[in-house]
């Protein structure tokens, strides 16, 4: 049972990233959207420097939106190529759902590896931290994978689509996202770290699997 | 169950306005306080029954359930309105703003963000089991930052609530404002029931047509 | 054996009934037609029985040897042809189908997969160099067939299962339901074809309210 989950997750992840690689215009919007942002508020301040809190924030602001744009897109791409009902009818529920969480976090972790460095150079700011900074980073951005998987798969029945996904999300990521703030901030400069709140961030993250794990059947099997 | 109700809530009224004494440090604003926590006990309530009722349907896939959950959200969206705006004008009047992040308002925008997802969440579906299930799952995700809320948010944030109802920080609560708050709990609880029961059949019925 | 039974079921849709009430059976080893005007929710059937779509009222049982079944056991048994089924358009034939069959645990060598294409009555040749996406209908159409048949399913869910194909093609989708019946299959074909409506064992004919 095991081995046949695990196959299953490897098909989907597979399929997800040969789609991606043979029409990449998905994966380019997606990193132009967040290098736009980021220049948009680097020319407004014309290289003035942002104290830790503020880039801390706006950084996390860009992986925020950017995710809503790329990363968890995965049901509502299905949705729109009316594929979904031929992965619905094949595919069963935990396969598909992990699949896509792992390809979502694979290309949010892409995505943060190319707008950070950018960050550090536009906007003058230092990581006085490191190893935190990447930590905080990775654990933050699984949580938006693990949230963000389960969301899209709930916002494919409705009527609106654009705006609901973001406020659908926002309150239930905010337990990973305020100390992803706090952290960043702290690892960029300001202030005392406190380690415990990575602790806390990969607990919340995991529940934020576990509960789209169970939940997920009942959207994937109408009966 | 109305008139009870009507009869309770004139009683604490009353109650606020011609016993209850000044509190130190607050003087008569303290009145604001028994109607600001009990409504936002009963957001706090709604929540969990929406949560409750959502869970419910999953299991047993009862309209009747569904309509409950969507009853409870609907008028804890009204509660936690009202909990928002005079928690903001309690503030502006104590400490001199009207918002600075404070974990009890935090909790409390949460709950507001999570309400207002639900109800657009349910606007832009048309009704139908499909919709109750999305409807229920969302309550249930949403369910997991109660912890988060509970546990972490305070510690986050410096707090200038009173803790854990009104005590210390020179608000002693006498024995006659704690009756009272009580009385002003029980009245909103019994009003938020009274609304939710009535909300729960208007929404079944409208869906039956 | 599989059976199918429908028990009072009726279907709305934004307060309209689109269909039912219905009581009706379907059962393993035998092709059952699913017949009646556009509109009259033939297809709507075909996603009842399979659990695709819960009725607004009634119930739609499936039982294996008496033991009923739902969510994951009953999917894994279903196979369907639908013109709503898409393939995804950037895969080819042959990446499609091992993708679909190996998340139901499947996988077809080169031998099963040749001998599949020629059961269907797809060249090799016109379908290894192109993606699902630049198929004509007629070839999608028997890139469904292919998909059904290597599923192995023991529920066979078929809307206008000709739809789009040659005097060949039909003659290919009439011979392996008749054999896929005689292996046990249960069969429906949500139809309107003279040919297929003479295939069938059974009639499960819609007419209106």
């Amino acid at each position: 049972m095991n081995s046949s989950l695990w196959t299953g997750i490897k098909l989907v992840l597979c399929k997800e990233l040969t789609m991606g690689l043979r029409f990449k215009a998905a994966w380019a919007s997606m990193f132009m959207f967040a290098l736009t942002t980021l220049a948009c508020v680097s020319l407004a301040m014309q290289g003035g420097q942002l104290e830790p809190k503020m880039a801390a924030a706006l950084l996390w602001m860009i992986i925020f939106f950017a995710s809503m744009v790329g990363a968890d897109r995965g049901f509502a791409d299905e949705d729109a190529a009316g594929t979904l009902m031929v992965l619905k009818l094949y595919g069963s529920a935990q396969p598909v759902l992990f699949g896509k969480m792992l390809y979502s976090f694979f290309l949010l972790a892409m995505l943060v590896l190319f707008i950070a460095p950018l960050f550090f150079v536009l906007m003058g700011a230092e990581a006085v931290f490191p190893g935190v900074f990447v930590l905080t980073l990775l654990l933050g951005v699984a949580g938006i994978a693990a949230a963000g998987t389960l969301l899209a798969a709930l916002a494919v029945g409705a009527r609106v689509k654009n705006g609901l996904f973001a406020v659908l999300m926002l309150p239930v990521i905010l337990p990973v996202f305020l100390p992803a703030i706090f952290l960043t901030a702290e690892a960029l400069g300001g202030g005392s770290l406190s380690l415990n709140y990575l602790g806390g961030m990969a607990l919340y993250d995991g529940l934020l699997a576990v509960g789209a794990s169970v939940l997920f059947d009942y959207l994937w099997y109408e009966d | 169950m109305g008139a009870v109700l009507g009869g309770l809530t004139l009683a604490v009224v009353a109650l606020v306005f011609f016993v209850v004494p000044p509190a130190e440090g607050l003087g008569y604003y303290v009145r604001l306080a028994f109607f600001h926590i009990p409504v936002a006990w009963a957001a706090v309530i709604a929540f969990l029954v929406s949560a409750f009722q959502g869970a419910k349907y999953l299991r047993s896939q009862e309209m009747a359930a569904d309509a409950g959950s969507a009853a409870a959200a609907r008028i804890g969206f009204a509660f936690v309105l009202l909990a928002t705006i005079s928690g903001a004008v309690f503030s502006k009047l104590t400490w001199g703003a009207y918002w600075n992040w404070d974990p009890r308002q935090t909790t409390i925008f949460v709950l507001l963000l999570i309400y207002g997802a639900y109800l657009t969440l349910r606007g832009a579906m048309p009704a139908g089991h499909r919709r109750a299930k999305t409807a229920a799952v969302y309550a249930m995700f949403s369910f997991l930052t109660v912890p988060f809320l509970v546990f972490i948010l305070p510690r986050l944030y410096f707090s200038l609530h009173p803790s854990p109802v009104i005590n210390g920080t020179g608000l002693a609560m006498d024995s006659v404002m704690l009756a009272v708050l009580l009385t002003a709990l029980v009245d909103v609880t019994g009003i938020f029931y009274w609304l939710y029961r009535k909300q729960r059949t208007r929404i079944l019925r409208e869906e039956k047509e | 054996m599989i059976e199918i039974k429908f028990a009072a079921v009726s279907q709305c849709f934004h307060g309209r009934k689109i269909l039912g009430p219905l009581d009706c059976g379907l059962c393993g080893g035998r092709i059952t037609a699913v017949t009646g005007r556009n509109g009259i929710g033939k297809s709507t059937f075909l996603k009842l029985a399979g659990h695709f779509l819960m009725p607004s009222s009634g119930k739609v049982t499936v039982t294996s040897d008496g033991m009923e079944m739902r969510g994951e056991v009953l999917r894994r048994r279903i196979a369907m042809v639908m013109p709503e089924l898409r393939f995804y358009d950037r895969l080819t034939a042959r990446e499609n189908l091992d993708f679909l069959l190996g998340l139901r645990g499947r996988r077809l060598d080169d031998e099963e997969y040749g001998a599949l294409l020629d059961q269907v009555g797809l060249s090799p040749k016109a379908v290894s160099r192109s993606y699902a996406g630049e198929f004509s209908t007629g070839m999608g159409q028997r890139l469904k067939m292919a998909a059904l048949l290597a599923a192995e399913a023991e529920i066979w869910l078929l809307d206008e299962p000709g739809a789009n194909l040659d005097a060949d093609g039909q003659a290919m989708v009439a011979r392996e339901a008749r054999a896929a019946a005689e292996r046990g299959v249960l069969v429906a074909i949500a139809t309107n074809a003279p040919g297929e409506e003479a295939l069938a064992d059974e009639f499960i004919p819609l007419d209106g309210h």
